[in-house]
């Protein structure tokens, strides 16, 4: 059974199937991977898509952008507002919710923001359908982590307007987690990632832990007000003046002049994360006059260095808020168009010299493909209908230490259960004790975070034959889920065995 | 490295863990799923893996206690192998098609244990060689039933399945008796597992529904391969496989179709005499009823509903009508009863002002002047108000003779030049009238001169010249200042606006102008004898010149008055009242006018045409 997932974003779209395995993204019928969020009404269709993004230039009025903004929010939400003021197509209040007026042809006819969503979600659903060969249904679709409950009510309603079975809603971070497989081959061992996602008009920066095969949000901070487009308007600024200071034009007046510069720098600026120079080129920019234009990248980067600073701030605020030193990271994926702009990958390098920095998959691509591997667990198996309510799991608060010596002689603490392990769980690990002993001790220790061990009890072997070998201890922990620790060990060479229960603090 | 135990510690527990916290966490990835079922299950790993354990012993147990040898093994041809029962040959003929593999596999170690030639041999018993031992026939039977192909194709030709439909008959007493095992029974075949079960009488309408759709679409995995009668693998050639093959599938449709046939025989056995369906349909037929006749009723209600509101309508309108009219009664009695008393008063007021006057003998001396006062009072009396004449009487009946010849005298001379003022009045608004007809006709062509004759000859005109006649206006301007008495000179124009302003006229104007006009013919005519020269044949009156005046001479009449006028020449005696009889409902007058008519309208035309015709070269 075929199950696709969907990222929505405020500026684009992008769908993965999920196949004999595998996950992939489906390019749509103009051939891009991406499809831009954007609807455009005409009096006797409505395109989605490139098509619609550029005839918006002519029918700015008539052409909804970023519609993800507004959906599922109040009309008086300072959001909405902010929307309102910033798009061209006219937002009215109907019942207190946002609605667009799509004035082609008498009278108005007014769009509810879910209806928008849903076209954008059939046309999600028919590249999906065209790459698959039949019909699809089950789909699993990313959210950003700060999305409210009506804001995901409202994405679901429409997709499912749009015909889908929505299996799930998963956080972007954690979709961009699935997709580069992070902590998903064996269910033991912590480690934590940094998502940094620079979208088309939001940052987000997101620390999740991931613990027993199963990942958490430990803080996150979103910026709206920063984004791919912030990159684009800096460009298009530039040619703008450019284009003033050789024919003495002013064009940042006509709405329709800065609408193509826009397009024009936006292919600039995906042109120059691969190339070291772009030519921008308008045909009859203003008073038919053509314009040209070559960005070096290192003029886009100088446009753009307050920014880039912008975009970096975050990131050292949230591991600050946090508590965790950059150290402490073990990998960063990125994600989000922006996320391809050489100099932000050189300064996000910069910051975790040591970590991996994961940007082998096209980063606008990996939330759709995440989303989609998770559609491939999902798809039919009796979904948790636990859907409204958020998902928890019990958790050891503490780590559980093992006291040991090193070669030195020093005395040193081995993590037999690190904390935030999901529980039960249960851990197998082979002790050794010098051959020459005849008797061994396991000190038990739990330590919260950043404070003194304490010993929780000890288990004692005496009476052990002593030999050239290492002694063998095969101990094995047991957490329950209230937190009561069961530790067994068992000496290999003579079969002796002990146990203990630490019961857990009520 | 572990650390060295010191002397005199022991295992022990110090202090309680930390208990547990909840957090929250993405659900996202294949660990989050197994943990979450785990945790709706309830139960750790390890529990669940001995779950299954337990399950399996289970299992096997089984097939050790129940194998039942067959007691004619020993006697088996292996020759005949297609025609044995392998369960029974490998000791399950209780399980058949519900034993697992496993216990298939079990309980052939279990027989080949007992019965190889081997293990006999050693018993001591005589073996025959080759083939023919009976022990081919185990290998036979677990080489059909451990392969799921061959398993299936013994299991749907298994002699002991009892093929038979129930009959009408037996169905129609205790259905479920009789049906109940016959569904149970082939349900085996279903390729759908969980077949819906026959139910009971107190099944629900959905469950019947679901049970015969089930089995009208039953999609069998029933197929016939082990009864073929001729095996490929004995073939020869290719040639030869393939004849065999195909005798092979024909054989095998007829028996799936036959197959299908029971199937649907069944079913449809069990549908005609199943009781639910028949309570359905006349719960059905029942429910339909009610409705209609609740329909019916409420239509029913509804217009008598209407025909009540109607009727109560009709008494209000008529009621209220009643009250004005008789409302109406009442004021007009009352009015005639006031009125009446008023003429009685004046009546009153009269006599008692001619008897006083007599009574003073008209303030006269001697008899002339009397009776000029007779007169004088009576004048008085006619055209004298009610008050007035009170006055006058309350003042004779006062005054003195003298008084009250004065008091006459002066309301008679009031009433005189009352009088005078009057006729006056009428004089100067008759003179006024004169001189404005004599303004109109002197108007010189402003349009306003039009007389009666004016008009008539312009009715005429525009009759004669109907629409569409060339320069229409113009012929008629022209006509009409040749024939007007008026003098006066017309131009398109005015004729125009008549014409338009007569058409703007009521009918009952119109027909004022053609009456006064008939009038004035006639007292012109009247005295004119009927003295017609013959020169105007009849032929030449084209049926435009007679069409619809407003002189209502049909068609029809004109065309009797004309073949009347050929009939009868001008010498014919008493002509008029021959043609006058010919034309019914015709006098000898209108007869005689019409002709007139004709004549003038004819040479008018002409004239008038010739003129325009003139002018235009």
């Amino acid at each position: 059974m075929a199950a696709i997932g969907i990222h929505f974003g405020y500026t684009c779209a992008c769908v993965a199937i999920y196949k004999d395995g595998r996950a992939e993204v489906v390019a749509n019928d103009a051939g891009d991977r991406v499809t831009p969020a954007v609807v455009g009404y005409r009096d006797t269709e409505q395109i989605v898509g490139i098509a619609a993004k550029q005839g918006r230039v002519r029918n700015a009025a008539n052409t909804v952008v970023k519609v993800k903004q507004v959906l599922g929010k109040r009309f008086d939400d300072p959001e909405a507002q902010a929307h309102k003021k910033e798009t061209k197509c006219q937002v009215v209040n109907r019942e207190g919710k946002p609605f667009y007026e799509i004035t082609f042809g008498e009278p108005p006819v007014y769009m509810a923001p879910e209806d928008v969503a849903k076209l954008i979600f059939i046309k999600m659903k028919e590249t999906a359908q065209s790459a698959l060969g039949s019909d699809v249904y089950d789909t699993v679709i990313t959210v950003p982590f700060e999305f409210a409950y009506p804001q995901k009510q409202a994405l679901r309603q429409a997709a499912e307007a749009a015909g889908f079975h929505v299996l799930r809603m998963i956080h972007e971070p954690a979709a961009a987690l699935l997709a580069y497989n992070i902590g998903q081959e064996c269910s033991y061992g912590k480690s934590h990632v940094l998502v940094y996602k620079l979208g088309g008009t939001s940052l987000s920066v997101t620390l999740l832990q991931i613990n027993g095969g199963i990942s958490r949000v430990l803080s996150t901070c979103t910026d709206h007000s920063i984004g791919g487009e912030n990159f684009t308007q800096a460009l298009a600024q530039h040619l703008a003046s450019e284009f003033q200071r050789t024919y003495k034009h002013d064009v940042s007046s006509n709405a329709r002049a800065m609408l193509k510069l826009m397009n024009s720098a936006d292919m600039a600026k995906h042109t120059l994360s691969s190339l070291g120079s772009a030519n921008c080129f308008v045909d009859s920019l203003h008073d038919g006059i053509d314009f040209e234009c070559n960005v070096s990248r290192a003029r886009f980067e100088l446009l753009c260095s307050s920014l880039f600073n912008k975009s970096i701030q975050p990131v050292k605020s949230l591991l600050d808020e946090a508590g965790l030193s950059a150290g402490v990271i073990d990998k960063v994926v990125l994600c989000g168009g922006s996320a391809r702009i050489p100099r932000l990958q050189h300064l996000i390098r910069e910051m975790f010299p040591e970590v991996e920095l994961l940007s082998s998959a096209p980063p606008d691509e990996i939330i759709a493909l995440g989303a989609a591997i998770e559609a491939g667990l999902l798809v039919g198996r009796d979904s948790i209908k636990s859907e409204e309510e958020s998902f928890t799991v019990d958790v050891s608060a503490v780590d559980i230490l093992l006291k040991e010596i090193d070669e030195s002689g020093a005395e040193t603490f081995t993590v037999l259960l690190p904390s935030g392990t999901p529980l039960p769980a249960r851990r197998h690990h082979l002790l050794c004790g010098e051959g020459k002993l005849s008797t061994l001790c396991l000190e038990i220790y739990q330590r919260f975070v950043a404070e003194q061990p304490e010993n929780l009890g000890k288990i004692i072997f005496r009476d052990l034959q002593s030999k050239e070998e290492n002694h063998n201890i095969d101990a094995v922990l047991t957490m329950k889920r209230d937190g009561c620790v069961h530790i067994s060990c068992v000496e290999q060479t003579h079969g002796k065995s002990e146990a203990i229960i630490i019961p857990a603090a009520s | 490295m572990l650390l060295e135990a010191k002397d005199g510690e022991e295992t022990v527990v110090l202090k309680a863990a930390a208990a547990s916290v909840q957090v929250q966490v993405e659900p996202v990835g294949r660990w989050f799923e197994a943990y979450v079922r785990r945790r709706n299950r309830n139960v750790s790993a390890s529990f669940q893996e001995l779950e299954e354990e337990e399950e399996s012993s289970q299992e096997s147990e089984d097939e050790e206690f129940q194998l039942e040898e067959h007691p004619m093994l020993r006697t088996l041809d292996p020759k005949d192998w297609k025609n044995q029962d392998h369960y029974a040959v490998l000791g399950l003929p209780h399980l058949r098609y519900k034993a697992t593999q496993k216990q298939i596999k079990a309980a052939h170690k279990a027989i080949v244990l007992k019965h190889h030639p081997d293990k006999r041999k050693a018993a001591g018993e005589q073996i025959v060689e080759g083939d023919n031992d009976y022990f081919t026939c185990i290998t036979k039977a677990i080489e059909t039933l451990s392969d799921p192909t061959k398993r299936r194709a013994f299991d749907s030709v298994d002699p002991t399945f009892d093929n038979s439909v129930p009959s009408k008959g037996e169905g129609k007493e205790n259905f479920f008796e009789v049906f109940s095992p016959v569904f149970a029974r082939n349900a085996r075949w279903s390729s759908k597992k969980h077949v819906p079960k026959l139910g009971t009488m107190e099944s629900s309408f959905e469950e019947v529904d679901n049970f015969y759709s089930f089995w009208y679409n039953f999609d069998s995995w029933r197929e016939f391969s082990y009864l073929d009668e001729e095996e490929k693998e004995k073939a020869e050639c290719r040639d030869e496989r393939r004849w065999i093959e195909k005798q092979n599938r024909a054989s095998r449709a007829q028996r799936k179709k036959e197959e299908m046939n029971r199937i649907r025989t069944l079913v449809d056995t069990a549908y005609s005499c199943d009781p639910r369906i028949k309570k359905f349909k006349d719960e059905e037929r029942a429910r339909k009823e009610f409705e209609k006749k609740a329909k019916a009723e409420a239509k029913k209600k509804e217009q008598e509903e209407k025909e009540r509101a109607r009727q109560a309508e009709l008494e209000a309108a008529r009621l209220a009508k009643e009250k004005e009219e008789e409302e109406a009664k009442q004021a007009a009695q009352q009015a005639k009863k006031e009125k009446d008393i008023q003429k009685k008063a004046i009546k009153k007021e009269r006599q008692k002002l001619r008897t006083t006057c007599k009574n003073w003998n008209y303030f006269a001396e001697n008899e002339t002047d009397s009776v000029k006062m007779m007169e004088e009072v009576e004048k008085l009396c006619d055209r004298l108000e009610l008050t007035s004449l009170q006055s006058l009487n309350e003042v004779l009946a006062s005054g003195s003779k003298q008084d009250c010849k004065a008091a006459v005298e002066k309301q008679v001379e009031e009433v005189n030049a009352q009088m005078q003022k009057e006729r006056e009045a009428e004089f100067q608004a008759r003179q006024a009238a004169r001189s404005a007809e004599q303004a109109s006709g002197g108007g010189g062509g402003g349009g306003k001169g039009w007389n009666e004759e004016d008009l008539q000859l312009l009715i005429k005109a525009v009759n004669l010249f109907p629409a569409g006649t060339n320069a229409r206006w113009e012929v008629i301007a022209n006509y009409m200042n040749l024939h007007s008495t008026s003098g006066i000179k017309r131009t398109a124009k005015d004729v125009i606006n008549k014409a338009k302003n007569l058409q703007r006229l009521d009918p009952l104007q119109k027909d004022e102008i053609n009456r006064k006009a008939f009038e004035k013919f006639k007292k012109e005519h009247s005295c004119v004898p009927p003295s017609i020269d013959n020169a105007a044949p009849s032929e030449r009156f084209d049926a435009s010149g007679s069409e619809s005046n407003a002189a209502p001479w049909t068609t029809e009449e004109q065309k009797l008055l004309e073949q009347a006028l050929k009939t009868y020449p001008v010498s014919t005696p008493e002509r008029w009242e021959k043609i006058a009889a010919a034309v019914p409902g015709r006098s000898k007058k209108d007869c005689m006018k019409r002709y007139k008519e004709l004549v003038e309208m004819v040479k008018a035309k002409k004239a008038a045409q010739e003129q325009v015709a003139g002018r235009k070269k």
